[in-house]
This record gives C-alpha cells, structure tokens and sequence, in this order.
C-alpha cells in the first residue's frame, strides 16, 4: 500500500522557562493508506504532539512531514486551516462539540466552509449520523446526549467532510468501558469497511488493541512499531 | 443553518448577559441621543422658509437697550420692507415665576404680515386688533395653561415696572413657535406712561435679494443719530442670544464624549467575556479548518449586531418616547420642542456600530492569533 | 459566623482586572459627570448666596422682583437719603447709594460672539457699603470723567476691559481705570461706573434701587418700616442678601440635568456591574464550592461577593471623584436669566459634593451586586465541585 504519510527526521523542541525540551527527537516513519495505527506511550513521550504535527496543528521545530505528498510544514496558517477542512476529521478526548448547537449543526460546521448547498449538506450530515448510530437523536443537545453519544457525533463530524486521515486524541479517555467499546468498533468499522485511514493517541493497550499497528514513543523516540492481527 | 444562524445562536448563548450588555449600551445611546437633540434645540434655532424672510432691526448696544418708537414710519418707508411692527419682550410672569413663557408688545395690524406663517381665525384676529387690552396666544401656551379664548390674565414684568391685564381673543397655530403672546404695544405704552420706544423692530423683507439692501439701509438712515441701530436676519437675533449662553457646548459635548467611551469600555469588557470563555471553542473551530479572518468575522458580527440592536434600542426609543411626551410643558418652556432629528438618529446607530467594531478588535486578535494547542488547553 | 477575608475579593480582583476595568471605568464616569455638573450648578448657586452684606438694605420699587424692572424718581431718593437710623461715614455722610443698572454687549476675549454684561452705576458710598469688594489693579472711578471698574474676572472674558482700554456704551467712551474682586460674588460679574453719568449716558431719568446700610439690625426694622409706609414712596425693602439668594433659582436646569444624567448614567454602569459580577460568580464556582465545603455559610458567600461588588465600585467612585477635581475652581460663565446679562463663576466641587458621588458610586455597586451575589450563595455544594 501507498504511504499517505511520510515522516522524516522530525524534530519538535519547546522553550519551558530556560529549559528547552525536545517533545520529538528525529522521527521517520510512513503510514500507509488505509491503515488503523496506535501511537502509544507514556504521558511526555511525544506522542500526541506527533499527532498534533501530522493533523497541522502544530509544526515541526525541523524534518518534513507530508501527507499525500504536501508538506504540512510549509503551508502558511490560512492555507493550513483550509487543508484542515479537507483533508483532517480530528476527534478529541472532551469531544469539543460546540454546546449551544443540536447534533446535526455540530456535524454541519465543517461543511459550512465548503461550497456545499443546504440540500447537499443536509444529506452529508444525515449520511454521517447515520453511520454512527444516531440518526435519531439529530436534533439533541450536546448536554442531552450521553458521553459516548457525544463522542459518536463528534466522530461523525470528523469524517462528514469525507478528509484523507482520521485523527483521534485519546478517544476514549473520558468514557466509561462499554462506550470505549462502542467507539472503538466503531473506529474499527470505518477503518474495515469504509476504509478510512485512522491513526489514534492512546495510552491503553486494551483500546489499542483494536488498531492494526502500535507505534511505542518514549521520551520522544520511536521504541517499537509492531504489525497486528485485526480483531 | 448558516453562518448567520450560528453568530445569532453565539450571542443568545448566554441571554442575562446579553440583556444586560444591550440595555448598558442602549442606555448610552439614549442619553447620547438626548444630549445631541438638547444641543441642536439650544444651539441651532428653527428655521423655515416665511423665517429666512424677516429681520430685526435693534440698538446697536444691546438687545436689552431700547431705541424710539419713531423709527418706525422711517423703517416702513424702506424699499423692499413690506411689514413692520414694535416688538418688545414683556418678560412677564403669569402668577408664578415657574409660569414662563415669551410674551411681546407688538402692532396688532401688521404682526400677522410678518408671522405669515401662523394660522389665526379672522374674526378672533379682528376682535384681537379691535380691543386694547386684547391678546393673541399660541396653541402651545393655551393649552400649558389650559386657557380659553375669553379668559382674562395678569402679567407682572420683570423687566418692565408695569403689569398688563391682558383678555385672550384669539389663538394662533403654526409657525416655529407657537408659545408666544402677542399684545397691543399702544397699551403697553399706556401702563409705562407714555413710553414713546421699543425693544426692536420685526420686519417682514419682500424677498430674499432685499435682504441685504434693506439692513443695509435701515442701519445707514439712523447712522449717528441719538439711537444707532443693528439689523440682522431672525436666525443671525437668535445665534447672538445663543452665544450669550456660553461653552453649553462644550460641556454638553465633554459629557457625550464620556458617555461614549464608557459605553466603549463596557461593550469591549463583555466582548472579551464572552470570547474569553469560548476560547477552547474558537480552537475546535480552527481544528475543524476555521480561518482566522473568519472567526474575526463571527466575533465582529456578534459584537457589531449586540451594538447596534443597543443602538436600535436607546436611539429609537429615546425618539419614541420624546415625541409622545410633551416636552414644552415638562420643561416649563424651556424647550420649545425636543426632536430626535433623522441626523441625530444616524449618528448615534453609526456611532453603536462603530463601536462594536472597535471594541471587538482586542479580544478577536486574541482569540486570532492563540494558538490551536493552547486554545485546546483553556478549561472552560 | 465566619466570614471570607477581605483580602480574597481584593486577590480575586486583581486576578481578574480587565473585566473589573470595565466596572470601574463605568462607575467612575458616572460619578465624574455627577460631580462636574453639580459643580457648575454649586459654583452658580454659591455666586448669589455670596453676594451682598447681611447688613444692607435694598430698596426696590414695590412689584418689582428684579432691580432691572425697579425705578426710583430723584423725589424719592432725596426722601429716603437722610431717613434717621441709616448708618453716617466718618464724615457724616449716610451709607446709601443710588443704582442703576444697565445691559451691554461686548465681545468674548477669546471666543466667538458676545454677551450682555450688566453695568451698575452707583452712588459715591458704592463701595463703601460693599466692604468684600477690593480694587486690585488701579483706581476707583472718579465721577465726571467717564470711567469705570471692571471686576476681574469680566476683563479676562471680555474684549477692551483691560486698564486703559475704553469701550463704547450708551452716548459715549467709557475708560477702564481699574479692576476689582469681590469674593466671588455675583459682583465680579459687573461694570462699575458713576450713576448719574450712566443714567446721562444711557437716557434714564431715573434710579433702578437703592443699597444702604442701618445703624443696626433694630434701626433696620424700623428704616424699612419707614420706607414701606411712606405713601409718597411707593417701594419695597429686603435685605440685600435675601434678594440675591433668591436667584440661586437660575441653577434649577443645570441641576435638573446633573441629576438627570446621573440617573440614567448610574442603571446603565449598575448593569455594567452586574454583569462583571456574574461573570465573576461564573468563573469561581468551584471556588465557591471548596468554600461551601471548608464550612462557610450560604450568607458569608453572599456577603462576600456583594462587598467585592462594592470595593470595585468604590474604586470607581474614588476614580471619578479625583477625575473630577481638577474642574474646581476653573472659572466660566452663562446667560443669568434674571439680569439678562453673563453671569461669571466658578465650578466648585465641595467634599459634601464628592461624599454624595461616593454614595452614588456605592448604590451602583450594591445594585449591580445583589443578584449575582444571590446567585453565588445558591448555588448547591456538589454542582459547584462538579463545574
């Protein structure tokens, strides 16, 4: 399979104080398209600043990055969000819906920077919702849905504008086991069946159990990058 | 929804405070309002087109001094005069020192030459012109007093050691002051004892190009006689009174400026509440692939619309409640009229306007240039 | 019951200090703008109370209320001039001056257009029966040679009132021969000239009033008991300093819109303040919370929001008062409507003056504290933790 993301020699260094701190020290790797990946590692190893990088919303300190062959690196900050738009569906960990808008408008937001009419937004929204279940409960709040309701209409705003990478920021750290469970098939579904390209920050085996590769960062390095088997 | 659906349900998110941040800046706007329209009433006499006609002819030393009743007949010769009348101010009070309101000794038979544009009945204008004693009083004054046509009234001067027992005979309407009494200068005369001068004289030109000529005329034929005189156009009389008032303006217009700037600083401190407290929302939204320029667009018309419905609200309602209140009679006359000019109404909704852009600026830069990860980090 | 120390409000301020800017700013401009406008209208009041001795007597013409309205005939005068129980000079002379007064129009000094001033012709005892007035600059006015004395502050308004510049008026050339200052009194708002030579000048065959000084409060009784039974007199006698109090009423509209102002002013920084307050109460729930649970009561949470309101208030007040400050003292003028003529003074700004915008500012901040402090204190233990 192609390599949708190519990374060489990145590097990110923060100033905290007087101490500069490198969050990412030379990393290479490629990830295919298609493809379920864990990032995995303690908390400060890294991990989800690479994620910040890939998904440009923060930038190296030096290396490339480039996904389908754009260096995010070089991209200005206007430019950025419009590739953000298209190309990243980001899924937090406090799911970041926006709380005075109904499931259905949240989902909408992204498509309103594109050129889309009422009609076709409408259905793109629908056919997201959809996916996730939750075709009946469009016109709820976010404070009336349950956590992992909430995470599910995030994901579907993450994927409505069809983007090339999925990227989810500990999607199941605030949820309780049977949602996690719930979220994670449901990742594993998009990845299987609608092939979306999913990498995923996790510091829990169990949920990265359900990717298709482990990424292990420490202290900025890449440890470990192991194969598995699909659930 | 749309852009706009989302900038509306952004500001009704939290509806107290935004009850609150209107009325604040409604209340500025009113008073903004009210101080222009007090300034305009006190500094900018009405004008019509029958007033761009007349002029006053006065002593050359004051407008309190008196000049000889003679010049009268010098005057009405004039070419290109076609009315004239005696015209002194009473200065009286009508049982009580609240009680003011204008009063002048003029010539019954020309006064309503002059005032073309005052309507009077003609038979109340010929029993008013018949009898010594009689009066013309105008609608607004009538009705202050709740007088009727018929009824008898006392002035005491405060000028003028006199006091005129005066009988109503008729009512006058129209014109740009309908407040004024009108009585027989002959028996003003008569109560000082033959007295034989006057305040001034009130002339009615024939049209605008004898203007000029006839000032020019009146003022040159009493050149270095006993009693020098001053002629100038109603509105140039009434700039002359205004600028005895003093630096009115100024103060009037130091206190709009601070009143401005307040409303500024409140609107600005609940703008930057309100985007404050949404910073980790502006984050996701530039995750989802906002730009900046249109997130300043969202905020910008949040604050530019929460401004200008205040606006909406002070100046209109400053000019519906000022035009259904009978301002004339709350003031005791002070001010003939109080309008909230279709001027005074623009200035103050592009002033609301302004401001909400201006006071957006700060916080919207901020929430602009924050980065994505810090904004991420906020806690709401 | 315990309360919450001061000093978290004052920390939690300081923490939040741009939106307490704000509600500082708006409390401050109100009461700046309270103050500054009553000070116009104290400055005009203080002017007439100020002016005249409590000594003297005025005669006026009975029906007048204003001396520009009085006469008073030469026959009338010689009756009254040597009356017994009116007080004598050194040389024997009785304190009594005859007046009259007269409006003219000069040019501003520094500004556009003019106004009327009033000039007081005045008998040879004028200024001896106005002790406050003192000539600073210059001379008296010697009768017969048409001179006179501007008072201070009208030279530094007016055009052509300097020592040595003449100006015209009536029949004729009037010369400035000195200045004077009166103790801020409606005087200073006047030209002085000999009475006889003004009512030449300006065509009066007649005396407005008369100023004269009794030997003593009970020969006072007695002068005016004279005077208003005189029925060759026809006239009426107040004391001088009465007469003057009475037109204090001219300040009634600038007070009227000092008043107005502060009203609409202080609602408008009350909800200013409210909603600070609510935002205060917003951000600090959970800190309301830990409170709740280290044992203070429902009431000491609600009294200590509602004091933080007050503090910021209080800052505001303390904030316009001092704004306002630098106005006291600084002299101007406006149409007096009883003489027809510019009446100068001063803007005066009194502690009273500035306790009474103190008040103002800590009225706004109890208004604009009392819900959201409410607010606070209702809020339940675990939904505050929750937040």
């Amino acid at each position: 399979m192609q390599a949708i993301v190519q990374i060489r020699g990145l590097c990110r260094a923060y100033r905290q104080g007087d101490i500069e701190v490198v969050a990412l020290n030379n990393i290479s790797l490629d990830i295919p398209e298609g493809g379920f990946t864990a990032l995995m590692g303690p908390s400060g190893s890294g991990k989800s600043t690479l994620l910040h990088i890939i998904a440009g919303i923060d930038r190296p300190t030096s290396g490339s990055c480039v996904v389908r062959g754009v260096n995010v690196a070089e991209l200005s900050e206007t430019e950025l969000a419009g590739w953000r738009n298209s190309q990243i569906g980001f899924i937090f960990q406090t799911f970041n819906l926006i709380p005075v808008l109904s499931a259905f408008e949240n989902v909408e937001m992204p498509l309103l920077l594109t050129g889309l009419s009422g009609a076709e937004r409408r259905a793109h929204v629908e056919a997201a919702l959809e996916l996730v279940g939750l075709q009946d409960r469009m016109h709820h709040l976010p404070r009336q849905l349950s956590g992992g309701q909430e995470q599910r209409v995030a994901i579907a705003r993450a994927l409505v504008t069809d983007p090339t990478l999925i990227v989810a920021d500990e999607p199941t750290g605030n949820l309780d086991a049977r949602a996690a469970a719930d979220v994670l098939e449901l990742l594993t579904v998009l990845n299987r069946d609608a092939g979306k390209t999913i990498i995923m920050v996790t510091h829990d085996p169990k949920a990265a159990g359900f990717a298709r590769r482990m990424l292990h960062l420490e202290k900025g390095e890449l440890l470990r990058d192991e194969e598995m088997r699909g659930v | 929804m749309t852009a706009a659906g989302f900038i509306m349900r952004n500001a009704l998110r939290n509806k107290r405070r935004l009850l609150l941040t209107v009325l604040s800046v409604s209340l500025s706007l009113f008073l903004f309002a009210t101080l222009q329209t007090a300034l305009r009433e006190l500094t900018e006499p009405q004008t019509n087109a029958e007033a761009a006609l007349r002029v006053i002819t006065r002593h050359r030393i004051s407008v309190a001094t008196v000049l000889p009743q003679k010049y009268l007949n010098r005057i009405r010769q004039v070419p290109g005069v076609e009315a004239v009348s005696q015209f002194t101010w009473l200065g009286g009070v009508y049982q009580d020192e609240k009680n003011f309101f204008p009063q002048f000794a003029v010539d019954p038979d020309t006064i309503f030459k002059i005032i073309t544009e005052a309507k009077v009945d003609p038979l109340q204008r010929a029993a008013f012109e018949r009898e010594r004693t009689a009066c013309i009083v105008g609608i607004k004054t009538m009705n202050r007093f709740g007088w009727k046509v018929g009824d008898r009234i006392t002035l005491t001067s405060e000028i003028w050691n006199c006091s005129p027992e005066l009988v109503i005979r008729g009512v006058y309407s129209g014109g740009i002051d309908e407040s004024n009494l009108f009585f027989h200068h002959d028996y003003f005369d008569e109560l000082m004892d033959g007295f034989g001068k006057t305040g001034a004289f009130w002339i009615k030109v024939r049209d605008e190009a004898a203007i000029q000529p006839v000032i020019n005329a009146i003022d040159s034929s009493f050149r270095n006689s006993e009693a020098e005189t001053k002629t100038e156009t109603e509105r140039a009389f009434q700039l002359g009174f205004i600028s005895m008032f003093g630096n009115i303006q100024m103060l009037i217009g130091s206190i709009s400026t601070v009143v401005v700037f307040t409303m500024l600083l409140v609107t600005a401190s609940t703008m930057s509440m309100a985007i404050r407290e949404r910073m980790r929302e502006i984050a996701v939204l530039k995750v989802l692939g906002f730009r900046g320029s249109e997130i300043f667009g969202l905020i910008l018309a949040e604050s530019f619309g929460l401004a200008l419905l205040g606006g909406i609200v002070g100046c209109g309602g400053a000019r519906l409640l000022y035009s259904n209140l009978d301002i004339y009679t709350l003031t005791q006359g002070f001010f003939l009229k109080f309008e909230v000019t279709p001027h005074i109404l623009a200035s103050g909704l592009l002033l609301a306007g302004g401001l909400g852009v201006l006071s957006c600026l700060a916080p919207a830069w901020a929430g602009i240039r924050m980065s994505v990860l810090d904004g991420l980090k906020e806690v709401d | 019951m315990p309360s919450i120390p001061l000093s978290y409000n004052v920390r939690s301020i300081r923490v939040r200090w741009r939106t307490t800017l704000a509600t500082v700013w708006g409390v401050g401009a109100v009461v700046a703008v309270f103050v500054m406008v009553m000070s116009l209208a104290r400055g005009l009041k203080a002017t007439y109370v100020q002016t005249g001795d409590p000594r003297n007597l005025l005669v006026l013409r009975s029906g007048s209320t204003a001396e520009s309205s009085s006469q008073i005939t030469r026959e009338e005068l010689a009756r009254m001039k040597y009356l017994p129980g009116i007080e004598r000079d050194a040389q024997g002379r009785p304190m009594f001056s005859p007046e009259i007064i007269v409006l003219i129009y000069l040019d501003r000094l520094n500004a556009e257009g003019g106004a009327n001033v009033l000039v007081r012709g005045m008998g040879e005892m004028g200024l001896v029966v106005r002790p406050s007035v003192k000539l600073v600059e210059g001379r008296m006015f010697e009768s017969g040679r048409r001179e006179c004395v501007v008072s201070r502050r009208i030279a530094n308004r007016f055009a052509n009132c300097r020592i040595g510049d003449s100006f015209k008026a009536g029949k004729g050339e009037w010369t400035v021969v000195g200045l004077y200052e009166a103790e801020r009194s409606a005087y200073e708002s006047e030209i002085w000239a000999d009475a006889d030579e003004v009512r030449a000048a300006f065509g009066r065959d007649f005396y407005g009033s008369i100023l004269l000084r009794p030997e003593s409060e009970e020969t006072a009784a007695r002068v005016t008991k004279r005077i208003e039974s005189d029925l060759a007199l026809n006239a009426r006698v107040l004391k001088e300093t009465d007469y003057y109090s009475d037109q204090t009423r001219s300040a009634g509209p600038i007070q009227f819109m000092g008043g107005f102002l502060a009203a609409i002013m202080s609602i408008g920084a009350a909800f200013a303040a409210m909603n600070t307050m609510y935002a205060a109460v917003g951000a600090r729930t959970r800190e309301i919370g830990t409170l709740r649970v280290l044992g203070f009561k429902r009431r000491s949470i609600y009294l200590s929001f509602l004091l933080e309101s007050v503090i910021l208030s209080g800052v505001g007040g303390l904030l316009g008062c001092l704004a306002s400050l630098p106005l006291n003292g600084v002299a101007t003028g406006t149409f007096g409507w009883t003489t027809f003529a510019e009446i100068a003074f001063e803007f005066r700004i009194t502690p009273e003056l500035l306790g009474k915008g103190m008040i103002f500012a800590l009225a706004m901040g109890i208004l604009g504290g009392l819900l959201p402090a409410r607010m606070a204190a209702r809020k339940p233990v675990l939904d505050a933790l929750k937040a």
